[in-house]
């Protein structure tokens, strides 16, 4: 079984009117990192993922999930 | 439109570099052309053998400059995490994997062909290590190829 890092954060950031660039400020990425995590390419640390949740407002849980 | 101040004006920055790394890259391929002609020419006058020694040298600070992800001491605290977040430290890896498995590959390549041919050892050296490099230098060059737009 193939099993896929899902997540919300497009949603999350486009609710908070975040750009890419802008949130890639935020956490100190590169927008490219954003991008591959949200489209999926890439798996972020649990740091990275921290980071993200916080610079977002939610919870690691509500911004990351297991796709099976 | 924003301004960047003077006295910065001339520093790298993280986008500076991203892009410079994305768009030189079609120079490694050139350098070690170049290097081919020279370094292994022994017979050459020393002002030749220097200018190989160079571009040797040249090559070599490329690709670490490309593979173990800039710690330059004057770019700031942000560029440096920048670009060494872990979409980099991801990419360099797994093109340093590419590059040694390359090496393995052509060194064994080498050992099987050296029944047949004989090999000067300055050129299998320089074709195990430059193959690797260029291997490394091209993954890493595919997948950092493009900066995605904003929402792709």
């Amino acid at each position: 079984m193939i099993e896929r890092l899902g997540n919300r954060l497009k949603e999350r950031r486009t609710k908070l009117g975040l750009t890419q660039g802008q949130l890639a400020d935020l956490c100190l990425v590169s927008r490219k990192t954003i991008n591959t995590v949200e489209n999926g390419v890439f798996v972020p640390s649990t740091l990275l993922a921290l980071k993200l949740a916080a610079a977002l407002g939610v919870s690691v849980e509500q911004l990351f999930w297991i796709d099976r | 439109m924003s301004y960047r101040e003077r006295a910065d004006f001339d520093r790298p920055t993280a986008e500076s570099v991203q892009r410079t790394r994305r768009s030189s890259i079609w120079l490694i391929p050139v350098v070690i052309l170049q290097q081919s002609t020279l370094i292994f020419r022994h017979d050459v006058d020393t002002f030749s053998q220097l200018l190989g020694a160079i571009c040797w040298t040249a090559l070599t600070v490329a690709e670490l400059w490309w593979l173990l992800g800039l710690p330059f001491r004057w770019l700031s605290e942000r560029d440096q995490a920048i670009l060494n977040d872990e979409w980099s430290r991801s990419v360099s890896g797994d093109a340093a994997r590419w590059g040694i498995a390359t090496a393995a590959l052509v060194g064994c390549g080498m050992m099987i062909a050296r029944i047949w041919v004989q090999l000067d050892a300055g050129i299998a050296i320089y074709a195990l290590v430059n193959s690797a490099l260029f291997v490394a230098v091209g993954r890493y060059w595919w997948l950092d190829r493009d900066q995605p737009d904003e929402d792709d």
